[in-house]
């Protein structure tokens, strides 16, 4: 699988899911209509998302997506199109939450991101887990092994239900 | 090997180590609400015939917005109900409900060494009871809810020691946002922070559970306090007064990957001034010289100003950080006989609560000094419902986050304690208790 597109920079740590996705927006029963409200609790938010038009990958800085636990970030992030984020850091909740629903996780150094806010265009090719920002040479990042499988096809309550017989005899001989 | 008091959990709880140091950990308890758990039991019920692991080991409530605020909070609502109806899950319909991490310990849902989750990031609040308690996305509360496990990374413990014992006028607010600066708002990412030391110890199971609420401020995976004789005591109070259950603590000689020791001796009454819980100081100081440029600018403030000098538009007393009935005491300490000069908001942590302050006759202090006293709910915490922020305005609040809109798009929060909630209510800008008290003397 290749993500692939333009990049929005985003050159600040600490970007909680209340900047991501506000509160009030968290009112439906599926994972809809997020994407419009993409950032809208950020001060700068729609004009980060006006001048980049049509970006598909982020690049910020560290603590990404801490704060509130809401999947509703990473819904709100795909239903705007995106699909990667690449930080030095992520918040652990966030983290889980990107792999769950496809949004690939990119963690490199802080250099390496910094010279990443710079590309217009990076191309990801997530199995091979390597990144080139406008065709430069391939940079190495490593996903979680596991994980990898549920960003590149989903399936993750699938794999758990197929975990329940291991967990019911585990429970059983408690 | 010597073990961390949540290594003996972790451990008791593992079923299965899976690729990439992953494990399948096992859920005692999950908790469900209405704004995180309908996408997740509808994927269950459309994708895996409904089938749940245990519905036992799930509890459900409306806390959020309760009641619901326009249809489409209703349908949340109406959607975890009739869930839980069909699932036969113990469930807390408005009337009887309560934030969750207010009403679950204090029904007795939790007991020391249990493994709890939640699609709620303030779910580490239960470490306060000895178990192991952490926030997770709706995805994961699914799979715990399908199979009974999440698949986690093991954390690394930090222990954190608070040592000596807290000044009168410091509260377990001050010490959380204390232990938050001193680490830093990601210092605790990757790690469970271990609370111990006579600071703690010396702390009664509510102030032990706004502690641990503000593990995950610190990006920590959850906070966790050996289980002792308070601890056994406050569930032996509860409905549920459970029982079999088996203190752990830390072994003496465990090793911790980090430990940091905090003087618990040295503790003010803080107010934070920027945009993350960690970016707080002392009400008695001033806005440090070396605040992030960028925080300042959203909270209209500067360098060197007297945090006492800042005026306020509104002031909140609730959330899950401080909202049990002790939190209400220290408010109505402040506030009787006193009149509030901004739109003050007082919200119950349960109805539970509710109904003990009113026993007590709280909310009559609250009402005789001009504050809205109303029903349980998170309420303008997040700023979904209940005295939303305008943008522009600031608010003194006891809740737990101070971002950008977090309390409405443009609005300004600052974290404190409910006493000093309380005083800045009265006063009209960021204040201390104590001055409440001189200005009572100076006017006898």
């Amino acid at each position: 699988m290749t993500v692939e597109g333009t990049v929005l920079p985003i050159p600040r740590a600490n970007i909680d899911t209340d900047q991501i996705i506000p509160a009030h927006y968290l009112t439906r029963i599926d994972a809809d209509g997020m994407g419009e409200h993409l950032f809208e609790g950020m001060p700068d938010g729609a004009d980060l998302l006006a001048r980049h038009p049509g970006a598909t990958v982020i690049v910020t800085g560290e603590n990404f997506g801490c704060g509130s636990s809401r999947e509703h970030a990473a819904w709100a992030l795909l239903g705007r199109g995106f699909r990667a984020v690449i930080a030095p850091s992520f918040a652990r909740i966030f983290h889980e939450n990107a792999y769950n629903n496809g949004v690939v996780p990119v963690i490199l150094p802080q250099e390496t991101v910094d010279e990443l806010m710079q590309a217009r265009t990076i191309s990801i090719d997530v199995a091979g887990e390597t990144l080139r920002a406008d065709g430069g040479e391939p940079i190495s990042f490593a996903l979680d092994p596991l994980r990898k499988q549920f960003v590149l096809g989903g399936g993750f309550l699938k794999y758990l239900d197929a975990k329940i017989p291991t967990v019911r005899a585990w429970e059983a001989a408690r | 090997m010597k073990r961390s008091l949540f290594d003996k959990i972790w451990d008791a709880h593992v079923v299965e180590e899976l690729p990439g140091g992953n494990a399948l950990v096992f859920m005692d308890l999950v908790v469900a609400h209405e704004i995180t758990t309908p996408p997740g039991a509808i994927a269950i019920e459309k994708e895996f015939g409904d089938k749940l692991y245990e519905p036992d080991r799930i509890v459900a409530m409306i806390d959020h917005v309760a009641p619901a605020k326009d249809a489409a909070t209703a349908l949340q609502a109406q959607t975890v109900r009739t869930w839980a109806k069909r699932q036969g899950i113990r469930f807390h319909d408005i009337g009887n409900n309560g934030i969750c991490h207010v009403l679950v310990p204090e029904r007795g849902y939790v007991t020391p060494g249990m493994s709890v989750c939640c699609g709620d990031s303030h779910t580490c609040t239960l470490g306060a009871l000895g178990a192991f308690a952490l926030g997770i996305g709706t995805t994961a509360q699914a799979g715990a809810m399908l199979a009974g496990c999440l698949i986690l990374q093991r954390p690394k413990v930090m222990r954190i020691e608070i040592t000596g014992e807290l000044p009168p006028d410091a509260t377990a607010k001050d010490l959380t946002l204390s232990v938050i600066a001193t680490i830093g708002f990601r210092g605790g990412t990757g790690y469970v922070l271990e609370y111990t030391g006579s600071a703690v110890r010396a702390l009664n199971m509510e102030q032990r559970m706004t502690l641990c609420n503000m593990a995950i401020e610190a990006g920590a995976t959850t906070g966790i306090i050996a289980a002792d004789a308070t601890t056994a005591a406050y569930l032996a109070a509860t409905p549920a007064a459970p029982t079999g259950w088996t203190p752990l603590q830390a072994d003496g000689d465990a090793e911790y990957a980090a430990t940091v020791t905090i003087d618990g001796s040295a503790i003010r009454p803080v107010v934070s001034w920027g945009t993350n819980p960690g970016e707080n100081s002392p009400v008695d100081g001033t806005v440090p010289f070396d605040a992030p440029a960028e925080s300042l600018a959203y909270m209209d403030l500067r360098p060197g100003q007297t945090l006492r000098s800042i005026a306020i538009d509104q002031a909140f007393i609730g959330s899950c950080t401080n909202s049990r009935i002790g939190d209400l005491r220290a408010a109505a300490a402040v506030l009787r006989g006193q009149q509030v000069s901004v739109p003050t908001i007082i919200t119950p942590g349960s109805q539970a609560v509710r109904r003990q302050a009113e026993r007590e006759g709280l909310h009559d202090i609250f009402q005789d000094a001009g504050a809205l006293w109303t029903h349980s709910s998170c309420g303008p915490c997040l700023g979904m419902s209940m005295g939303v922020l305008a943008a522009g305005t600031r608010c003194v609040s006891s809740s737990n986050r101070n971002f950008p809109g977090r309390m409405g798009d443009g609005g300004r929060v600052h974290l404190a304690a409910p006493a000093v909630v309380a005083a800045s209510a009265i006063l009209g800008r960021i204040a201390s208790p104590a001055e409440i008290v001189q200005r009572e003397v100076v006017l006898a």
